[in-house]
């Protein structure tokens, strides 16, 4: 007996700005080469992440919704973890389809409707030029600091 | 008797209240979710949340599933 399945997946955004459509084939193929029927799947959000996973900050999240028997479960989850290209998942079993959710599924697919690419990893660039920044002046203000505590210590003497 | 802070003798409001029959709490709900966590990123108890027990498991269940996706931090 197939269940429904809420599944949130975690990608990278590095596959994400080459194609939305091959980042969404990820997950839809890995499900349905397990058995899912896929009702809905689209890019619930794009966001920078509370901590990193993998050396990412910033990810895109896919929602789907899928039926699945349970003889799939452990074989798809098997996949998903060796996948490099899937960061997290995220599956609930759910009684029933949320309202709305179709529609805005298939609005992702109608013609025209482009998905923003994700902007770059800037935190972590930011971070390395800061530390390059403070780095030579932490440098500089310590033999300042040394130089006048030995000249007192000399003056004391 | 009103709760209070043990520190400043001010007495704390619950953050929120809810009707139990309302639909689950759900881990997408970043911004909601997020009122329930101290400055350091832990779950208020249910003192302090104001929900009933079975709310405040569905509090902890969603909030576990955001940090599990990294949409709420461990530690603050």
């Amino acid at each position: 007996m197939a269940t429904l399945y809420e599944g949130m997946f975690l990608l990278d955004n590095q596959v994400v700005r080459t194609d939305w459509a091959r980042a969404k084939a990820v997950i839809t193929d890995a499900l349905t080469k397990h058995g899912a029927k896929v009702l809905t799947a689209r890019r619930w959000d794009e966001r920078k992440l509370a901590y990193t996973i993998r050396g990412r900050r910033r990810a895109t999240y896919l929602l789907t919704f899928f039926e699945l028997g349970g003889d799939g479960v452990n074989g798809m989850r098997r996949d998903l973890d060796l996948d490099e290209r899937v960061l997290r998942y995220l599956m609930l079993g759910v009684e029933a389809l949320p309202e709305g959710e179709l529609e805005k599924s298939q609005a992702e697919l109608a013609d025209g409707f482009t998905v923003p690419s994700p902007p770059p990893d800037e935190d972590t660039a930011e971070e390395e030029s800061e530390m390059v920044e403070e780095a030579p002046a932490a440098e500089e203000m310590a033999p300042e600091g040394i130089d006048a505590e030995a000249a007192a210590a000399l003056e004391g003497n | 008797m009103a709760m209070m802070d043990s520190r400043s003798r001010i007495p704390l409001k619950p953050i929120a209240t809810r009707n139990c029959d309302d639909p689950l709490i759900d881990y997408k709900e970043i911004d909601y979710l997020a009122k329930f966590l101290t400055p350091q990123a832990q779950i208020h108890s249910r003192k302090r949340s104001g929900f009933c027990a079975q709310c405040q498991r569905q509090l902890k269940a969603a909030i576990k599933r955001a940090r599990h996706l990294g949409l709420l931090p461990f530690v603050g």
